[in-house]
């Protein structure tokens, strides 16, 4: 690319000079007219053609405002200026003309005269390349067909002029020309870049369109008269004088245009400038919000975007944390029942936050947490709804307060301060409210995540305890001979306050021990946790279950809140012997099946943590059943009969059915058709209450025999 | 499911709560409510109807628990009447009759209010 670009640069470089050697020569023999002059124009237009080339892929590829492009365009014009009046200082003899021809007088003439073309036409070639970005910035059809066709008549104006002598006229060019200055009106009027540049880019327009307009003026001036400049182009190349002095035409008043209309623009362009950055700063903001996690980062870009855009002086935002019914957080008894938090100070300490906004009592801030809209102070010193500021005008002489609402109410207040008292507009108002808006959404936004967090945080609690909870449940069943046990337990939610749990006494006695304590979920488990311990230091000690359940009830009535208890159902298998004694403390009776009989064992008793010593040690009874071999004991927790479907309870019944229907399985099958039988029943809806079950089945009297072998 | 209603009457000095639908762990708060009322009125003369009462859970039982104390220690009580037999099993099944007095009418515990009294 670059070689190609260097290969066009010589080529035009190498065609100047064959078009410089022809002039000399030209200069000294006289040379017949015609083919030798097509010659000449075929040689400076293919030069110049290559010339665009090269100008226009420069400019292409550096992007570039307009601003800066007017003002490269003058640092042109200056240098060629500069050179030009120069070479005119050198004093040349000038052209002769004769017969409609111009003849130089010297060499010096054609040197210099080329060299003023050439540089002439070269700026020709950048104005024209770097106008058209300007006025094909924004891509209208109509624009660019204009634009297109005052580049046709540029070119054909020129082209129409090839043959002609250099101060011969014709008729077709003239035409050419005052169409091509018609359209060159037209796209003078294409200046839409201008209402998009900065105030700043806007004073820099002005005057670059003011010393452009001037140059191209004076360039006019000079192509119109009987100049050196205008004989030099016009001996150098017909046609390319037609292209710079249209050209120059065009940039003249284009210059023009571009400087009077950014004098209409720039009375308006402060606040054009103001509407931009509050366009952007909002734009940016709320592309924050929901990128941005990092509250204090957002509130700090909301305050320091409100000091920018509406020029304050002071801002600083607080947050609101409003008592629930337990109150705020940290908050002393304070009346209002809200805690303030000052986030996003700029320009201002705590301690001026609160020499104007008192820290406790009525102010401003209780005046717009009432009036929840936007407050604007246009003078601290006069304001009668606010005595208070009038000592604060060393601070601020305006003040603008806004709420932050949001759906749940109150979150927020932002403020700002001015110097100046009356310093905020109704635009400032608005701005200010806006930014009070995103950060509305980026307070919420916090708190959401941040209750989502403790939520997962919880959850995974829950989690744990749920597994701790597990291994509260026996994880092995006790092996004992001529005793069929399975057992199963499942809470409805996370954790439960089902309990089971065996004692194995090692002389073929097993207790057994089935609990519900009242509640579901966490406090129940955490009943059942001392349950368990209680048993495992007691089960051991007393080995009868009234008295087993008496000492738990002393132990646990000491810790359980009053409006919690346990139901618990004791039992302990002599599986030698085949007897079963149960103790009861409010729990749902056992269950015994034995051959086509089935009976619910209910001894008297009392629920624990219900009531303390005698009357509980009085109520408890413990009853002792003789077991045939086969009998099998179903312990269980309410689970099981309350498990519902619409209003209809599994029930006591129910469960009796099931178990007397498959007593001659094992214990795991019946455990299991009990299970099947509720799901049946609940049609498979999950359980809304613990569930527990535990089946023993006897097997009889253990042979002696059997077991020596 | 969870549908309980309580309605709140006064007959001669005693208050009578007529508990309706199904008292459980969602549902307890409600007659939490209902008996911190009445003790923060210093109205401890208390007679519950459970005529209506479809189901009651062991957290329902524990509502009764917590404020059987207090009632007592004002010289009140809590009272129970007009149970459903499937209700008055959850109550007995848990030894609660040693407890509280349970009547079959409510009346019958209104009066007995009284007999105290004289």
């Amino acid at each position: 690319m670059k070689l190609r670009r260097l290969f066009y640069l010589s080529s035009a470089f190498f065609l100047v000079l064959v078009k410089f050697t022809i002039d000399v020569i030209g200069k000294n023999v006289e040379l017949e007219m015609g083919g030798l002059s097509l010659v000449r124009e075929l040689v400076v237009i293919a030069a110049f053609g290559l010339l665009y080339v090269v100008i226009d892929a420069a400019a292409s590829r550096r992007e570039s405002t307009p601003v800066r492009k007017l003002g490269f365009i003058l640092i042109l014009l200056v240098i060629v200026s500069l050179a030009g009046l120069l070479t005119t200082l050198l004093g040349v003899a000038g052209f002769d003309a004769k017969n409609l021809s111009l003849v130089p007088l010297d060499y010096p003439t054609v040197f210099i005269g080329s060299l003023i073309a050439l540089a002439l036409g070269i700026v020709a070639l950048v104005v024209f390349r770097l106008f058209r970005d300007l006025i094909l910035i924004n891509r209208r059809p109509a624009g660019r067909r204009n634009y297109y066709l005052f580049t046709g008549l540029v070119l054909a104006t020129a082209l129409s002029t090839i043959l002609l002598r250099p101060l011969d006229a014709a008729l077709i060019p003239g035409i050419l020309f005052g169409l091509a200055m018609v359209f060159a009106v037209v796209n003078s009027f294409r200046l839409p870049w201008i209402i998009y540049l900065t105030k700043r880019e806007k004073v820099f327009t002005l005057v670059y369109g003011f010393f452009l307009f001037i140059g191209f003026v004076l360039i006019d001036v000079m192509l119109a008269g009987n100049s050196f400049v205008n004989r030099a182009l016009l001996y150098y190349s017909h046609p390319l004088r037609e292209f710079v002095m249209l050209v120059s035409v065009f940039a003249t008043l284009y210059a023009g245009m571009a400087f009077v209309s950014t004098l209409f623009h720039l009375p308006t362009a402060e606040a054009f400038d103001r509407k931009r950055s509050e366009v952007s700063s909002l734009h940016t903001l709320s592309k924050l919000v929901t990128q941005v996690f990092d509250f204090n980062e957002l509130v700090d870009t909301v305050t320091s975007m409100t000091l920018q855009v509406v020029e304050a002086s002071r801002c600083w935002l607080e947050i609101i944390h409003v008592a629930g019914e337990g109150g705020a957080p940290g908050l002393p008894d304070g009346a209002m029942g809200y805690r303030v938090q000052v986030a996003g100070m700029k320009s201002i300490t705590q301690e001026e936050i609160d020499l104007l906004v008192s820290p406790e009592g009525p102010g401003i801030r209780e005046a717009v947490m009432k009036e929840r809209k936007a407050i604007v102070v246009d003078d601290l010193a006069k304001d009668p709804r606010f005595p208070e500021l009038k000592k604060q005008t060393a601070l601020a002489g305006s003040l603008v307060v806004v709420p932050l609402i949001s759906h749940t109410g109150l979150s927020g207040i932002l403020y700002a301060t001015k110097k100046d008292t009356f310093g905020f507009v109704k635009d400032d108002v608005d701005v200010i409210s806006a930014f009070a808006d995103q950060a509305t959404v980026a307070i919420e936004n916090s708190r959401l995540i941040r209750e989502s967090i403790e939520r997962e945080r919880l959850f995974r609690e829950m989690l744990v305890a749920q597994e701790m909870q597990k291994k509260l449940l026996p994880q092995f069943l006790p092996s004992i001979p001529s005793l069929e046990i399975d057992a199963v337990s499942t809470p409805a939610f996370e954790v439960g306050g089902d309990y089971y749990d065996f004692m194995d006494f090692g002389d073929g006695r097993l207790g057994i021990v089935v609990g519900d304590v009242s509640g579901k979920g966490v406090s129940a488990a955490f009943y059942m946790s001392e349950m368990k311990g209680i048993f495992q230091a007691l089960g051991r000690m007393y080995v009868s279950p009234k008295e087993f359940l008496t000492r738990a009830n002393e132990a646990l009535a000491s810790s359980i809140d009053k409006h919690s208890f346990v139901s618990l159902l004791y039992a302990i298998i002599d599986a030698r012997s085949g007897t079963l004694t149960i103790a009861r403390a409010g729990h749902c009776p056992l269950l015994h099946v034995s051959g086509t009989t089935a009976a619910y064992v209910r001894p008297g008793g009392l629920g624990m943590g219900l009531s303390r010593g005698a009357k509980f040690d009085g109520a408890i009874e413990e009853e002792t059943i003789r077991l045939k071999p086969d009998d099998v004991c179903i312990m269980y927790t309410d689970g099981v009969t309350e498990a519902r479907k619409g209003d209809d309870e599994f029930g006591y019944e129910r469960l009796m059915a099931t178990a007397s229907e498959a007593r001659m399985n094992s214990a795991s099958a019946i455990k299991t058709a009990i299970l099947d039988t509720i799901k049946t029943f609940t049609e498979h809806r999950a359980n809304d209450d613990d569930l527990t079950i535990v089946v023993l089945k006897w097997r009889g009297p253990e042979q002696r025999g059997e077991r020596a072998q | 499911m969870s549908d309980f209603k309580i309605a709140h009457r006064e007959q001669s000095s005693v208050n009578v709560l007529e508990l309706k639908g199904y008292l459980d762990a969602h549902t307890a708060p409600k007659l939490e409510e209902a008996f911190q009322n009445l003790l923060k009125t210093q109205r401890f003369k208390i007679v519950v109807n459970c005529k209506e009462l479809s189901y009651i859970s062991s957290a329902g039982l524990g509502v009764f628990m917590a404020f059987i104390e207090d009632v007592r220690n004002n010289k009140g009580d809590i009272k129970l009447t007009n149970m459903t037999p499937k209700v008055y099993n959850v109550f007995d099944l848990l030894g609660f009759p040693l407890l509280y007095e349970i009547f079959k009418e409510e009346q019958e515990a209104i009066t007995r209010f009284f007999e105290k009294s004289k």
